[in-house]
């Protein structure tokens, strides 16, 4: 077979690491190419570098059969390469017509755009790849899914060959994961060459023909699906063993820590984001909720920790009517709160470590005395914080920002659990951080369960809830659909209770 | 999501229009007057209209790259005074070339500070805003003390553009030839309602500008050149999501910087016309008296959109057209009670969607606005000259939830930092 893509030698540096050391790549024409690695093992660099966003400090790239200089995107599209990005570049207000023909406009004289002719050309692309999206919509009422279906249509309007997708899994649900794998299968079939960057191996061993894997920047092997198992590639990712996310033992209490009574939250705009919630976390209970993002999850969070206003309900804090409270009443009663968004709600990027370990708790001891702030004091917490959460930085008086996503995450969760909280409000505690991070905050919130904390989980990773609840709720639409034993439960099921296909669950 | 099924914008703006007109008359009616909707009454909104069509349509430019414009205000100084020198010397075409130059080296000025050094837009724009009565100050001071009747604050006479009067509609002469009136007669008849429209379009149909012509002729145009067009897809991106632009090959600085350029374009232009005849006839120092921002306020409250612009200037420039040859201050005494009924209105539209807070805060305006109607006999000058900004306070207030503005406008963005 011929090679769409052949990477030899290349090599990236950053000041201070070396993203890319000898990465050798190669990519038959029509095949499904997998690259996968923990975070930080160098797949998204590469595939800027394949992609024109980032030069390479050494070594060849050939398109085809011929050597090329990828400068810029531009010359990766006139290359016959296409990239998907892991964060949608569409433009919420624009139609999914304007933001497909996007910098490849047909236009007649004058530079007018040529719109029955990109209409044309849309449906054509469309219907080659068994694709569908209404052109006229805009874009922020797509669901997810349609989103990338829109993403994957623009770069085949422009005539890629070559597909590089970062991540597309990240942000669907099961359902949705099966339909964009049939939709690469399609393209396939139509002769598409795909690079398919992942690190859900049972996702990578279903749908790809080749496997590459890297760490720490290398290459370390390329290998086929048949020949390894899910264990084997973890192994090679991480060189050792898959943390899981399983909770052993019960530790459930009777004492009720944090009591919801048919909480609404009504938007401005009118929209009833939190439709009449009621839901109990016992002290050393995990509560996950689970559901399709948009769903109310993020309003639910808010409305507890104070920052959004309760429309109607009660929300009891051990016994204590909170409702109405402040936010700075509700933490210094004991709430703790990991945030969906660490860099926006979490942290103070520009400060350093230990002024962002004292957010949320900068009017208590040991970060303040009296009406001032205690440095030595917070100083001493955030050593503290570093050396048993293992948050890995040179001193606590570095900036927050030069950290990595998993210690960043270390820190906030080392800072809530260490002002021992009776509550604890985690939102996706492990977006986004490595296997390593990931295993070492699962650890964090199982011990504080044994502990006796009530664990509010919302989280997209189905894995993880089921893994450290006790009890998931389904959350659709603002409303608790469903209560679910995670004992029994598999993801799959789950996904199909979150997009309301599922079939009733077990009310409790 | 719930579709909106709205009227389309070229029927939509004029029933605005028109039950604006009925209110108006109805209060005339009322009141016993007849200057709420005559001739004059438009033709005057126009004239100051313009100069706020023009900022807003720079603004729009600017915004929909992305890049806020405040320094509008500034730009439009340079282009009294690039315009008023240009006249004086060459000619008033010319004078409107050299004020949309003037006005375009501010944009530049903005342009290269924001999108290349990455300053803060409000920061840049202000900057400008004070850096402009400096430069034409002393441009004034080199250049304008040698020609007769100028000095460090004032240049000779400006001389204007013709103007042209719709034949058969408004009348005039084509010629030789005395073309009838028919809008002149309409509105002689007295018949309710319908004289009082046809004395509005009569104002706006006598003696128009050429440049005024040309200022509508731009709103369009803009609509065309932003959504019709390559050049403006790919500038509307900028303002949107300039990363995305950046991913497909597009040249994100060259448009914000090519957006803010024609901004300042706009503004100088519309400096221009404040110097002409039209509303002046000199450069003087002072004389914008801050219709850059007039014109951003205009901006909002067209929703970035070209036609809401021209809305939101004429809404702005009536008040202002009524204020001036009403030294008494009875016309505009009689707006007070055109307020009161739109805030009543605005009262019945938020408690139909169930918005009591808003509902009741505009019900009490209007109990303010009628109590302040029925106890005076007439408002004080600065009135009117708040009354823009008032408009625009009570929009953001009421319909704050239905204004979009473009979803990267004002961030820094820097080429790879993502």
């Amino acid at each position: 077979m011929p090679y769409a893509i052949e990477l030899t030698g290349i090599t990236k540096r950053f000041p201070g690491v070396v993203a890319n050391e000898q990465v050798s790549l190669a990519v038959e024409v029509g095949e499904i190419h997998a690259i996968c690695g923990e975070n930080g093992a160098g797949k998204s660099t590469l595939m800027k570098i394949l992609y024109g966003m980032q030069p390479a400090d050494e070594g060849a790239i050939r398109v085809f059969d011929k050597e090329v200089h990828l400068g810029s995107p531009t010359d990766a599209i006139a290359a016959g390469i296409g990239m998907v990005h892991q964060h949608f570049m569409l433009a919420d207000q624009l139609t999914v017509l304007e933001n497909v023909i996007l910098g490849a406009e047909p236009t007649r004289s004058a530079g007018r755009i040529d719109f029955a002719r990109a209409r044309a050309h849309l449906r054509e692309v469309g219907q080659a790849y068994g694709l569908t999206v209404d052109p006229d919509d805009r874009v922020e009422t797509l669901e997810v899914g349609e989103r990338q279906r829109v993403e994957i249509i623009k770069v085949l309007f422009r005539g890629a060959r070559i597909l590089i997708l970062d991540e597309p899994t990240a942000v669907l649900v099961p359902q949705e994961v099966e339909e964009l794998f049939r939709n690469l299968r399609g393209l396939k079939s139509a002769g598409t060459t795909i690079i398919f960057i992942d690190h859900k191996l049972d996702e990578v061993l279903e749908v790809a023909d080749t496997i590459t894997v890297l760490r720490q920047g290398r290459s370390v092997a390329t290998v086929k699906p048949g020949d390894v198992t899910a264990p084997d590639l973890a192994e090679l990712m991480i060189g050792s063993e898959l943390p899981t996310a399983q909770t052993i033992g019960v530790t459930v209490t009777d004492e009720v820590a944090l009591e919801v009574k048919g909480l609404t939250v009504v938007e401005e705009d009118g929209r009833v984001v939190v439709d009449d919630v009621s839901l109990r976390v016992r002290r050393g209970e995990v509560l996950g909720i689970a559901g399709v993002e948009g769903n109310g999850q993020a309003e639910l969070i808010a409305a507890i920790i104070g920052t959004a206003a309760a429309t109607a309900g009660t929300i009891l804090f051990l016994g204590e009517d909170v409702t109405h409270a402040t936010v700075r009443h509700r933490r210094e009663a004991g709430i703790g709160y990991i945030p969906h968004d660490r860099h926006r709600e979490g942290l103070l990027l520009q400060a350093p470590l230990w002024e962002s370990a004292a957010l949320g708790h900068q009017t208590r001891a040991p970060f303040a005395k009296g009406l001032f702030v205690d440095r030595a004091g917070a100083r001493e917490r955030t050593e503290w914080v570093r050396r048993e959460f293992d948050v890995r930085t040179p001193s606590v008086e570095v900036a927050t920002h030069a950290l990595s996503g998993g210690n960043q995450q270390k820190l906030i969760v080392g800072r809530e659990l260490a002002a021992e909280p009776a509550v604890l409000l985690a939102a996706h505690p492990t977006r986004g951080i490595d296997v390593g991070a990931q295993a070492a905050v699962w650890d964090d919130m199982r011990a504080a369960r044994a502990a006796g904390l009530a664990t509010l989980l919302v989280s997209a990773d189905l894995d993880e809830l089921i893994g450290l609840s006790d009890t998931i709720a389904v959350m659709m639409r603002g409303r608790l659909v469903a209560m679910l034993d995670p004992a029994t439960l598999t993801a799959r099921e789950l996904g199909a209770h979150m997009t309301g296909a599922g079939v009733r669950g077990d009310s409790r | 999501m719930r579709r909106v099924t709205a009227l389309p914008a070229w029927l939509r703006w004029p029933l605005y229009a028109g039950v604006g007109i009925f209110v108006l008359t109805l209060v005339e009616t009322l009141d016993d007057t007849d200057r709420l909707t005559s001739a004059s009454a438009s033709q005057s909104m126009l004239r100051w209209g313009v100069p706020v069509l023009l900022a807003g349509l720079g603004g729009l430019f600017a915004e929909r790259a992305g890049v806020v414009n405040i320094g509008l205000e500034g730009m439009m100084i340079l282009g009294t005074w690039f315009g008023a020198w240009g006249a004086v010397n060459y000619g008033p075409w010319v004078g409107l070339l050299t004020g949309i130059g003037g006005g375009a080296l501010g944009g530049l000025l903005h342009a290269v500070a924001t999108v290349l050094f990455g300053v803060d837009h409000i920061i840049s724009g202000v900057a400008i805003n004070i850096l402009a009565p400096g430069i034409t100050r002393f441009l004034a001071s080199e250049i304008f003390t040698g020609y007769p009747g100028g000095s460090i604050t004032q240049s000779p006479r400006v001389p204007g553009v013709g103007h042209f009067t719709f034949p058969v509609l408004a009348g005039g002469e084509v010629g030789g030839w005395l073309s009838p009136n028919l809008l002149g007669s309409l509105g002689d008849r007295d018949w309710f309602f319908v004289s009082n429209v046809a004395n509005l379009a009569r104002g706006l149909l006598t003696q128009v500008s050429l440049v005024t012509i040309v200022a509508l002729a731009l709103v369009p145009l803009s609509t065309w050149l932003l959504w019709r067009t390559r050049f403006g897809l790919r500038l509307r991106i900028c303002g949107e999501h300039p990363v995305a632009g950046e991913a497909q090959g597009i040249d994100v600085y060259r448009y914000k910087i090519t957006a803010v350029t024609m901004s300042g374009g706009f503004a100088g232009l519309a400096g221009a016309f404040i110097a002409s005849p039209e509303l002046s006839g000199i450069y003087l120092e002072g004389q914008t008296t801050g219709r850059g921002f007039i014109g951003l306020a205009a901006l909002i409250f067209g929703n970035w959109h070209p036609v809401g612009v021209l809305g939101g200037a004429l809404l702005f420039g009536y008040p202002f057209g009524l204020g001036l040859r009403d030294l008494g201050g009875t016309a505009s005494h009689s707006l007070l009670l055109v307020n009161a009924v739109a805030l009543a209105a605005i009262a019945a539209w938020s408690l139909s969607k169930g918005r009591r807070t808003n509902a009741a805060v505009a019900c009490v305006l209007a109990v303010v606005a009628a109590a302040w109607y029925l106890l005076s006999e007439t408002v004080p000058d600065w009135w009117v000259n708040i009354l823009p900004f008032a408009i625009v306070l009570l929009v953001l207030v009421f319909f704050a939830q239905r204004l979009r503005m473009p979803a990267a406008d004002g961030q820094r963005y820097r080429r790879g930092e993502h």
